[in-house]
């Protein structure tokens, strides 16, 4: 009976009409920014000023500004990138799964968590260059021809991986997004004039709102969400490698991949969560982001923070069977140890604080709903935080045994991280629809 | 403007030759004009006339010629390193060295194998003497009032006031540190006579005065007798630190070693009981260890004469007699080591390295007792390493005190910093002349500065011990204006030589009939070819012991204090401090706190406790009206009534090191709030009659609330996990291992060691068609000294990176040494593991490195390929050894300089790149060309890298695993060998041996071979 008055409920709500529609979303475009904007972007510019004050400061310098050691190789570099690439998870999940899956709500948040998988994928690509001791040649990464005789790049080396997995990640997102933004620039083409009309008219290829190009649009759709679903999968896998396949205990185990996908799209929702009900909010798209949306996305997270929560506990019960006393050890150090309480906020925000959304009452209360999603993604940048650093810290010879603390320069570069992706994401709130005008329109109540 | 060329035609042969007969050459003024010079016809020349110039600047015109190439000898090649044999004078202990120079300047120190003392191994402060050599900071002229000044204008001024002090009978003082070669006797003599007052008076920074002069009471003759380890079976010492600093820690350490055979079908291991205060380098190889406050270790010593004179028999007065052990130290099993020293009498020896003449004279009534003399101590060959006379510096001292010396001249040490006088007592000396190289807190104050030379650069002669000699020789010109001690001398005596004839006079007269040697020629080349020579020189005369020497020992009981007691020592690195300018010994962790650039008050753990203080804060340490706060440093083993120490820290010369280090934005000084690194304890120094004094009753300490920072390379201590974290049957790693010499006796036919096999995936991954280069380490021969630390950084060009960057375990040393503690109720075991890379036949480093910068080598090398790495540091994340090291800034070397002693056979690494231990493949490299090249095989043992060249225990043996027959083949085959985390089946190409203690109970288990 609860089911069958949930689906009555309409996904768009306010009986919008199509034309209502095509305003309501690109009525922040016509619009001058709201001072709310204003505010929101130059704290987003300053953010990312810091992080480029800072990069390029540790760049001209040396890895030595940040607070890494002989032990401890990897902390916020790598912390960010696998959180940032976590984010990216939902846009293509949303994008792609959940269409192939026919679930219609998402049509409201598909743009904007795609968009958010783009940006987010930016910000994650920074830290692998950038933590490297001579970025300037990043490129040797690439396996392309050259002139050093036989010098070829190390296929058996997941970094190799890694670069393959997100630069494909990165470019399919791209393209999906592409594809799915050309007939709402067809129709922002259609409705202004001047520059915009030239701009959109070419981003839009010639888009006639015809039956066959509707037709064939909707194949590349598909097509490109059949491509894009083994992604999601694939590219947290192949981060989970970067550990999985090293023999540091609490790197080395083979629970990592589902357990990375499942974080990913865990801190992606969050993150989805996070955005949607900001945008919601700032833009007046409340009939558009409706309770409905937030709900499902709510229990996504519900669902995914339990199969996290399993990982962790699978984790520990591994290492303390395994009788192999340095892993037993990781894990005992890894709660109660020196950093025990970054596991501790780990676990508290990731296992704990999703628990309240079994409850209807909470999942309604978008206030609450905001602050869960943000508490999660602390959380789940404490997760690799913790998986990163408290696994190096003290492995297998105690002579070698260190601590960490991160200098200003890697808290500025983490700061500017944020300003990036915000300020990108800013811009894109103002140039493109937050939400897919065309897609929505199919989902209207009849 | 033509640049085109003129073609020059010849008119005749000579004219082509380039003699241009000038007949030949018709001066057509004309024809000048017609080539006119261009703008870029000018700009060549005059880069070539600048370029020339500057040529031509950098050559050095020869002062003192030792003798150039004029025709290239066959062998030598530039570009190819050659080795001179001489002696090494970074201390008074004179051991051989072999100075490796390349392309006309020395670049690095080794021991002489040859060498009787020393056997072959450089400890790290001989090693580190190298980058001093190419100091800038040496004086580069001598000084007048402060102010540089020709040597000319010094020897006139001086001569004029000497010849005053010759005149008016003034009194002359010429105070120095031993100086035991000959040759400097005898110029010292010959100048000193000129004068009618003049003395010379002889101290050691780290005195053993106490010991020459009990052997004057008890044998007759003041000397400091040569210990012989290796005939040693019982090894009872009092507080001498044989291993780290007493005397000459390299020949003990090598005597030590070579008594050492577990291995051998009778394994023997000789039982070595250390009684001491604090946690010496000696104690912590110890098979026990009885820590005891200060007096404590004098009642011991006397406890266990009168023990020792009961068994043999031997009446001795009453007051001598035994008193019971108190409570205190009751964990002191004083019975059991009596017993075994007189189970081994003829093959036992006590050593004391106390300042205090009654427990000398107890000690060599003990020994007498033992009837070492003759057997584990020479008095007929006696070593000359410790000349002090601490009585006659008494003497200086009073002398100073009443203003009544005219003349002090001061040569190789520094006594305004390192002896407790009022700075006012040199400054009233009217003429005052210091030989410092340095601009130290001596020379600052002295009148005239004549800097001598560096050893490496200046002839000299050593005397170590009697009848064993050596030379050192100039291995390059002077790099400044400084002349030898001896040059100096003898010149204000009126006699114009150089150092090497001198030494070469002296010779001929005095040691050349002494040799055997049928021309002086012959022996003075063989001399210089080997190092040494030995001599028959008579022996010292001296005599029996006399029992009436004991009438001076006065007998006091031992009052149960609960004072404190303060105790300075010498680190291994900086000893007196007199090598505290160099930064590679400032950065060399000490062997037991790991600690770098500083010193600090080691207090027990209970102390600690008590006070509540941890590690990085400070104590304030009070006497009278003296204070010094230190950061503590909390170390087991430290006995609860002692504080103790370094000695050598905190002078002047240390303030150089305020900008060593990368420079950023959170980077902090290795130097304190003084300015300098450490501080100074001279001043609690004791100086009396008696002689110096280490030790300080009764002071008092408390907690300041303040904190200093101390950069430890080592932050877990232990072999064991912290108990509250610890999984069930994992609490001690199986790290280091370690049997007993029973047990080892008992399976003396037992099965060799067996290695865990491990499935393989890829077994046909490496094969290694020609060599499978591998090391093996005796654990139980390390002493931790360090000297391969020294030679490793020397050899590989690694950089300082200050203290800073050491806090923030950053530090670059490619060979560190693990030393961890094992605590068994009371006792402490100390373990040393010297790890560098494991050269890992599946080597983790190599599967992740994205650009294949590190790989593996055809022959067992994981090869790091600095230009292709990007510095992913993924490579040292999975290094389960964790022994790569990254270069996180560019470390610009401080002193441009000192670049020159940078190996060129070893890339210099750039900011960004990962570094690691390569087995010194220059060495392995150089061998092989040169096997190729002269078409022979590569025998056993002819690559050492520079760590094994190093070692004074040789602890380490590298070697070609395939070959069978080869030294390193036949250790892994035995029962002692192990790898550590063989279990992980990274398959490390680096073997241990484990440690052997000489104890009573019959099967300690061998940890970690029987574990899961």
């Amino acid at each position: 009976m609860l089911e069958a008055r949930e689906i009555s409920v309409p996904l768009i709500g306010g009986h919008k009409s199509l034309a209502q529609v095509t305003s309501d979303v690109c009525s922040a475009m016509d619009r001058r920014p709201t001072l709310w904007w204003w505010l929101a972007f130059s704290i987003a510019l300053l953010a990312l000023g810091v992080g480029i004050a800072a990069t390029s400061y540790q760049v001209a310098t040396g890895i030595g500004t940040w607070g890494l050691n002989r032990t401890v190789g990897w902390a916020f570099d790598i912390t960010n990138f696998v959180f940032w690439i976590g984010i990216g998870h939902a846009g293509t999940l949303i994008s792609a799964i959940l269409f192939l899956l026919r679930q219609r709500w998402r049509t409201s948040v598909n743009r904007s968590a795609e968009a958010m998988t783009i940006f987010a994928v930016i910000c994650a690509g920074i830290f692998p260059l950038i933590h490297m001791g001579r970025p300037w040649l990043a490129f040797w990464m690439f396996p392309y021809p050259n002139y050093r005789g036989p010098l070829w790049v190390n296929f058996r080396s997941p970094l190799v991986w890694d670069f393959f997995a997100i630069s494909t990640y990165f470019t399919i997102s791209l393209v999906f997004w592409y594809i799915g933004l050309i007939p709402d620039c067809a129709t922002i083409r259609d409705r202004s004039r001047g520059w915009r009309r030239k701009v959109f008219g070419i981003l839009s290829l010639g888009w006639d709102g015809s039956y066959r190009t509707w037709l064939r649009y909707e194949t590349v759709y598909l097509l490109l969400a059949g491509l894009a679903t083994p992604l999601v999968i694939s590219v947290h896998t192949i981060v989970s490698w970067d550990f999985a396949t090293s023999i540091i205990p609490g790197w080395h185990a083979t629970i990592f991949p589902p357990y990375f996908v499942a974080g990913a799209i865990f801190s992606g929702m969050a993150m989805v969560l996070t955005l949607m009900i900001l945008v919601r909010k700032t833009m007046n798209l409340q009939d558009y982001i409706t309770h409905r949306h937030v709900d499902v996305m709510c229990k996504m997270v519900l669902f995914t923070s339990g199969i996290v929560s399993l990982s962790y506990f699978t984790e520990f019960f591994t290492a303390l069977y395994s009788n192999n006393p340095y892993e037993q050890f990781t894990f005992i150090n890894r709660a109660f140890g020196p950093l025990g309480w970054s596991y501790w906020i780990m676990t508290s925000c990731n296992v704990l604080v999703p628990q309240f959304l079994w409850f209807k009452a909470v999942r309604r209360n978008l206030v609450v709903v905001f602050l869960i999603s943000i508490l999660v993604n602390v959380g789940m940048w404490f997760e690799r935080f913790v998986i990163i650093v408290t696994s190096l810290h003290r492995d297998f010879l105690p002579s070698s045994w260190s601590t960490y603390s991160p200098t200003t320069i890697e808290i500025a570069t983490l700061v500017g991280s944020f300003g990036l992706f915000f300020t990108l994401f800013l811009l894109f709130c103002r140039i493109l629809p937050v939400i897919a005008i065309g897609e929505v329109k199919g989902v209207l109540e009849e | 403007m033509s640049t085109q060329i003129h073609k020059q035609y010849w008119k005749a042969l000579e004219e082509r030759n380039g003699a241009v007969p000038e007949d030949l050459h018709p001066h057509h003024p004309h024809e000048e004009k017609e080539i006119p010079v261009g703008r870029r016809d000018f700009l060549k020349l005059a880069g070539f006339t600048v370029g020339g110039t500057l040529l031509a600047g950098c050559q050095r015109a020869p002062v003192e010629k030792a003798i150039p190439f004029l025709i290239q000898p066959e062998e030598i090649h530039p570009g190819r390193s050659f080795y001179y044999a001489s002696t090494c004078g970074a201390c008074s202990a004179a051991c051989g060295i072999l100075i490796k120079n390349r392309d006309g300047r020395p670049i690095k120190l080794e021991g002489n194998p040859e060498h009787p003392l020393s056997r072959g191994g450089l400890c790290a402060v001989g090693q580190a003497a190298v980058l001093e050599l190419y100091d800038s900071l040496r004086l580069k002229k001598p000084k007048i009032s402060g102010k540089d000044v020709s040597w000319v204008e010094v020897d006139e001024a001086i001569k004029l006031r000497l010849d005053q002090l010759r005149r008016t009978g003034g009194r002359l003082r010429l105070l120095t540190g031993t100086l035991h070669g000959r040759t400097a006797a005898v110029v010292i003599e010959k100048f000193l006579g000129t004068f009618p007052n003049a003395q010379h008076i002889v101290y050691d920074p780290l005195s053993s005065s106490a010991i020459s002069q009990a052997y004057e009471q008890t044998h007759g003759q003041r000397l400091v007798p040569r210990f012989h380890l290796d005939r040693a079976l019982t090894i009872a010492s009092f507080d001498a630190d044989f291993l780290g600093t007493w005397i000459s820690p390299l020949e003990f350490t090598g005597s030590w070693r070579a008594a050492r055979r577990p291995d051998a079908e009778h394994p023997l291991v000789p039982y070595h009981a250390q009684f001491e205060s604090r946690m010496s380098v000696t104690g912590s190889k110890a098979d026990d260890r009885f820590p005891a406050a200060p007096a404590e270790i004098r009642y011991l010593l006397r406890e266990l004469t009168s023990l020792l004179a009961a068994k043999a028999n031997v009446p001795i007065p009453d007051r001598l007699k035994q008193q019971g052990v108190p409570a205190s130290l009751s964990h002191v099993s004083l019975n059991k080591v009596a017993d075994r020293l007189w189970e081994t009498r003829g093959h036992s020896l006590i050593v004391a390295g106390l300042q205090d003449v009654e427990s000398q004279l107890l000690c060599n009534f003990a020994n007498h007792l033992l009837g070492s003399y003759g057997t584990t101590i020479d008095l007929e060959h006696p070593s000359r390493q410790k000349q002090g006379n601490d009585r006659a510096l008494a003497g200086l001292v009073s002398e100073l005190r009443e203003g009544a010396v005219d003349a002090l001249l001061i040569a190789g040490v520094n006594p305004a910093y390192e002896l407790p006088l009022e700075p006012e007592l040199l400054r009233g000396v009217p003429l005052l002349v210091s030989f410092s190289p340095y601009w130290d807190e001596t020379s600052q104050l002295a009148h005239f500065v004549c800097p001598d030379h560096h050893f490496l650069e200046s002839w000299g002669d050593t005397e170590p011990v009697h009848g064993i000699v050596s030379l050192m020789q100039p291995a390059l010109e002077p790099l400044f204006e400084t002349r030898s001690l001896l040059e100096s001398l003898s010149a204000w005596a009126g006699e114009l030589k150089s150092a090497y004839e001198i030494i070469q006079e002296n010779w001929r007269l005095n040691l050349f009939p002494l040799s055997g040697a049928k021309t002086f020629e012959s022996f003075w080349d063989q001399t210089l070819h080997d190092g040494y020579a030995k001599l028959q020189r008579p022996s010292v005369g001296a005599e029996n012991f006399r029992t009436a020497a004991l009438e001076a020992v006065r007998s006091e009981p031992l009052v149960p204090g609960h004072a404190l007691a303060l105790v300075l020592y010498p680190k291994v690195a900086i000893t007196d401090g007199r090598h505290a300018h160099n930064p590679w010994l400032q950065e060399l962790p000490d062997p037991i706190s790991k600690v770098t650039w500083d010193n600090y008050a080691c207090l027990s753990p209970q102390l600690a406790r008590d006070l509540k203080v941890e590690e990085g804060e400070t104590v304030l340490i009070r006497k009278g009206n003296r204070s010094l706060e230190l950061p503590v440093n909390i170390q087991p083993g430290q006995h609860r009534g002692v504080v103790s120490v370094a000695l050598g820290y905190g002078g002047m010369m240390t303030e150089r090191f305020a900008h060593i280090g990368p420079k950023w934005l959170e980077a902090l000084p290795s130097i304190g709030r003084n300015g300098r690194v450490g501080q100074n304890v001279s001043e609690w120094l004791g100086l009396t009659a008696d002689g110096l004094s280490y030790e300080l009753d009764e002071i008092k300490i408390e907690k300041t609330g303040r904190k200093h920072p101390i950069a430890s390379t080592q932050t877990h201590h232990y072999l064991t996990v912290p108990k509250h974290l610890a999984p069930r049957g994992g609490e001690r790693r199986p790290i280091i291992q370690e049997t007993t010499l029973a047990a080892l006796t008992e399976g003396a036919h037992e099965e060799t060691a067996h290695h865990e096999k491990h499935p393989e995936l890829w077994s046909e991954d490496h094969i290694y068609p020609e060599h499978h280069w591998g090391l093996v380490i005796d654990l139980d021969a390390c002493t931790g000294c360090s000297a391969c630390v020294i030679a490793c950084q020397s050899e590989n060009n690694i950089p300082v990176v200050g203290k800073d960057e050491v806090r923030r375990q950053r530090e670059m040393h490619w060979l560190r040494i693990d030393r961890y503690y094992y605590e068994e109720g009371a006792r402490v075991d100390v373990a040393y593991q010297p790890m560098m890379c494991q050269q890992c036949g599946h080597a983790p480093c190599e599967t992740v490195c994205p650009v294949l910068a590190t790989v593996h080598s055809s022959e067992g090398l994981n090869q790091q390929v600095y230009n292709r790495c990007v510095g992913t540091r993924y490579c040292a994340n999975n290094c389960p050894y964790k022994v790569r090291r990254f270069n996180w800034f560019d470390y610009a070397h401080e002193d441009r300089l000192q670049n020159l002693s940078l190996n060129p056979d070893v890339a210099v690494r750039s900011r960004g790149i990962m570094e690691k231990c390569t087995f010194c493949v220059q060495r392995i490299q150089e061998a092989k060309i040169e096997d190729r090249r002269q078409n022979r095989p590569l025998l056993d043992g002819e690559i050492q890298p520079a760590c094994q060249q190093s070692c004074p225990a040789q602890a380490i043996v590298f070697g070609d695993m395939k070959d069978p027959k080869s030294r390193i083949s036949q250790l892994i085959k035995t029962r002692r060998h192990y790898r550590v985390l063989e279990e992980t089946n990274v398959r490390p190409s680096v073997g241990y041996l484990s440690i052997v203690r000489n104890r009573g109970e019959h099967h300690e288990e061998t940890e970690g071979k029987s574990h899961a």
